[in-house]
């Protein structure tokens, strides 16, 4: 059933060490939030609270009526200071909540929704709802709403719930923690959606980099016959969904449609948690994990803060910066936004913020044509060419983009990462299915 | 710790191997060191004179060419000098400079520059500086005669001079009548053919170490040689001899394997490296012993473009998905 791996891929150094044994931190409160309205995939939201007022933890601020969205909620008890835009991680003017934090006194007012204790008796819908009303969305980076997820056509049945805890990504070990200090949790999350979705079994992924992990979610899950730990082999991108679930269950999910045309739910480690969270406790997202960690960083450690932490606060918490720290990366090194300053805050998707140095950090702002070595065709996950791909969106010559599968990338950077030419792969296919797209409208 | 401090921002991915063409490059020089140091060690200060000639020719003819076109030399790729030591390796040690020059200049300039540069060029730049000196040998005669008394020639040992003006080993070969023990051919024999004629052994153990570095793959190389011995056993002829002589061992592990000039896929390789053993074979029993390995290669990589159409794969989830997907998904299993 399960080979353990996929084709293609590349081993960047994991740069995990600095943080893996670090256990989760609670990092003291900042004094202000921000919290962005469009936190995920989908619509943004709009906000449902005053300037002025004040906010009990976990309640709703911003919600929408478009199905592909979630809500979002106050991280902390406090007042409501500013709706207004900001610059976000993307680079992009976001609108958002500015929440003054209150007194730790304050922070005991909490707006939870009801505890759903007898979770198997529940009606899937009902379960649903709450996961929406809990502005649940995809941890992994993607931030794609899990409602949605959990709501697939009659004719997509799901067998299988594929927790993912690859965490494929150097330098991020936020999702190793979470596997070793919430396992329980994790799994209750995984068999709520199990039963939601009227799946048969539960499969969690990890990669063999990880055997703490694995023999201790392995211990956990003993107890739940329904559930299945399978170490998978450590290569880059294993921790996407595609190749994620063509490793556990050896099916291809069918080129540009969705795991549930195979029969398969993906959700993080993280998300899985959430969703116990919001179920059992009532809580609603509104705070992660996120590891800091980099040569730049000071104190590299694995913080868990409320959403809408400004990121000076969370280099604070790492001790600071170091004076050669040249580059400021929001996620993992592979995928995430360079930063331009400390502006952004925490969202709901930020599993990282690494400080790079120069040596480590790769320039690809000179680059040579292509000379064809094959590397990128050889390392992509999705089998493209990636030479050819490229060189067509730099020559801007769209249809032949989309002839070579601009619209199948993954963004995973595994082409560029290996390129003698370093050429910028990602942002040439970028613009490519940018154009394609619109090409396809037109 | 202020929000003053800014850093620089650039594309993703954000790490990267450390690997470059540059540092590639510098690699496939160091694997063509040993043939090189035993080339020299024979033809002496002929053997340091034509190579510096070739290298020099090459590195001009890109400054000048590329400002021809408004664009910035490309030498600091490295990239000039893996074509200019090959070209070099592929001349006799007795041949003029002029020759070598006019070489260059085709390889280069025509070869390479003209067409688009690094990474477009469709055939490979020493190949086709070789072989275009003998399509245009009208040309070459006639810089022999403007030229005629400045050519430079350096003392060699007297072995190595009979062996020189002698019959060449691929001559001797064609004639059928090849008196030099294969052992010698492999380790070192001052051959009077190419530079690199001179050791098929150090040419292998620089392949090894770009089969080792995964500049290359062994598909190329293997099926080029193992069709040439294929092909002349069924027609009779000692495998060995056609194996040991000539530029086939330069040409099977250093051109043909040139990355921007060879297929993409690993299927495509193998069609390229048989297509090239085949015409090798050809060339030399039946239209006389000159240059087949290159004239070989350059045809063979005009079918590149065809020969990766034929070979490429199906991107993920498009071929296999949907059948495998309607045998397996909906049915509910358990673990």
């Amino acid at each position: 059933m399960s080979s353990g791996t996929f084709l293609g891929g590349i081993h960047p150094p994991a740069h995990k060490e600095a943080t893996k044994g670090l256990a989760i931190e609670d990092a003291p409160l900042p004094g202000e939030l921000f919290v962005p309205l469009h936190q995920h995939l989908g619509a943004p939201c709009t906000a449902c609270v005053e300037v002025g007022q004040q906010v009990p933890k976990g309640q709703k601020i911003g919600d929408t009526e478009a199905f592909v969205s979630a809500p979002v909620h106050s991280p902390v008890s406090g007042k409501v200071t500013a709706i207004e835009k900001r610059r976000s991680f993307t680079g992009q003017e976001v609108l958002g909540v500015a929440i003054a934090v209150g007194s730790a006194e304050d922070q005991k007012a909490t707006a939870y929704l009801e505890k759903i204790a007898n979770w198997r008796e529940t009606q899937p819908d009902v379960i649903r709802t709450r996961v929406r009303e809990a502005g649940i969305v995809g941890l992994g980076g993607a931030a794609f709403p899990t409602s949605v997820k959990l709501s697939p056509p009659a004719d997509c049945p799901i067998d299988t719930i594929i927790i993912n805890g690859c965490e494929c990504e150097p330098f991020l070990t936020c999702d190793h923690r979470l596997l070793l200090e919430k396992a329980e949790d994790v799994i209750v999350g995984a068999l709520i959606m199990k039963q939601v979705l009227g799946a048969s079994r539960v499969i969690i992924g990890i990669e063999d980099n990880k055997p703490d992990a694995i023999a201790h979610v392995t211990g956990v899950a003993s107890g739940y016959p329904e559930v299945t730990v399978v170490g998978l082999h450590t290569k880059y991108p294993q921790g996407a969904e595609k190749q994620l679930i063509k490793a556990t269950l050896d099916r291809e999910v069918p080129a540009r449609g969705l795991p549930m045309k195979v029969g398969a739910l993906v959700q993080n480690v993280g998300t899985a948690l959430a969703v116990a969270e919001a179920v059992l406790e009532g809580k609603p997202l509104i705070e992660r994990v996120v590891t800091v960690s980099g040569p730049g960083v000071k104190r590299p450690c694995n913080l868990r803060v409320p959403l809408g932490t400004g990121l000076s606060h969370l280099l604070e918490q790492a001790g600071g910066l170091n004076a050669f720290a040249e580059r400021l990366v929001l996620g993992g090194p592979m995928t995430g936004w360079a930063q331009a300053d400390l502006g952004a805050s925490v969202v709901k998707g930020t599993g990282g913020l690494l400080a790079l140095d120069r040596a480590m950090a790769a320039s690809r702002d000179e680059f040579l044509d292509c000379v064809r070595c094959q590397r990128c065709a050889q390392v992509c996950p999705m089998y493209l060419y990636p030479n050819f791909l490229a060189t067509a969106a730099e020559l801007k010559q769209w249809p032949v983009a989309d002839r070579e599968g601009a619209l199948d990338c993954i963004e995973c950077g595994a082409c560029a990462f290996g390129c003698p030419s370093r050429r910028p792969m990602v942002r040439f296919i970028r613009e490519a299915k940018a154009a394609v797209a619109e090409m396809q409208r037109a | 710790m202020g929000r003053e401090r800014t850093f620089i921002v650039t594309d993703p991915p954000h790490l990267s191997s450390g690997e470059t063409v540059p540092r590639a490059m510098l690699d496939t020089m160091l694997a063509l060191l040993p043939v090189t140091l035993v080339s020299v060690y024979f033809y002496r200060l002929n053997a340091v004179f034509l190579i510096a000639v070739c290298l020099g020719a090459c590195v001009l003819t890109d400054v000048i060419a590329r400002r021809i076109k408004g664009r910035r030399p490309s030498v600091s790729d490295l990239s000039v000098f893996v074509t200019g030591l090959i070209l070099a390796l592929c001349f006799s040690p007795l041949t003029p400079w002029w020759t070598v020059v006019f070489a260059s200049i085709l390889a280069v300039g025509i070869g390479k520059e003209w067409m688009g540069g690094l990474g477009w060029n469709r055939f490979n730049p020493a190949a086709f500086g070789r072989a275009g000196v003998i399509i245009l040998a009208p040309v070459t005669v006639f810089l022999s005669r403007q030229f005629a008394g400045l050519g430079v020639r350096f003392p060699m040992s007297p072995e190595v001079v009979d062996s020189l003006t002698g019959a060449t080993p691929l001559a001797m070969m064609a004639r059928a009548e090849l008196e030099i023990p294969h052992l010698r051919l492999l380790l070192a024999y001052p051959s009077g053919g190419g530079l690199a004629e001179t050791s098929a052994l150090a040419l292998l153990l620089g392949g090894a170490y770009l089969l080792y570095r995964r500049h290359i793959t062994w598909h190329i190389p293997v099926s080029i040689l193992a069709t040439v011995a294929v092909f002349t056993a069924v027609i009779g002829h000692n495998p060995l001899d056609h194996l040991l002589v000539g530029g086939l061992m330069l040409g099977a592990l250093f051109m043909a394997t040139d990355w921007v000039t060879s297929p993409i896929t690993n299927p495509g390789r193998i069609i390229f490296g048989v297509m090239i053993g085949l015409l090798v074979v050809v060339f030399r029993v039946f239209l006389g012993p000159t240059e087949g390995v290159a004239f070989a290669i350059l045809i063979t990589n005009a079918f590149v473009p065809l020969i990766d159409g034929l070979t490429r794969r199906g991107v993920f989830g498009r071929v296999h998905a949907m059948k495998a997907a309607a045998a397996k998904a909906p049915t509910t299993k358990t673990a």
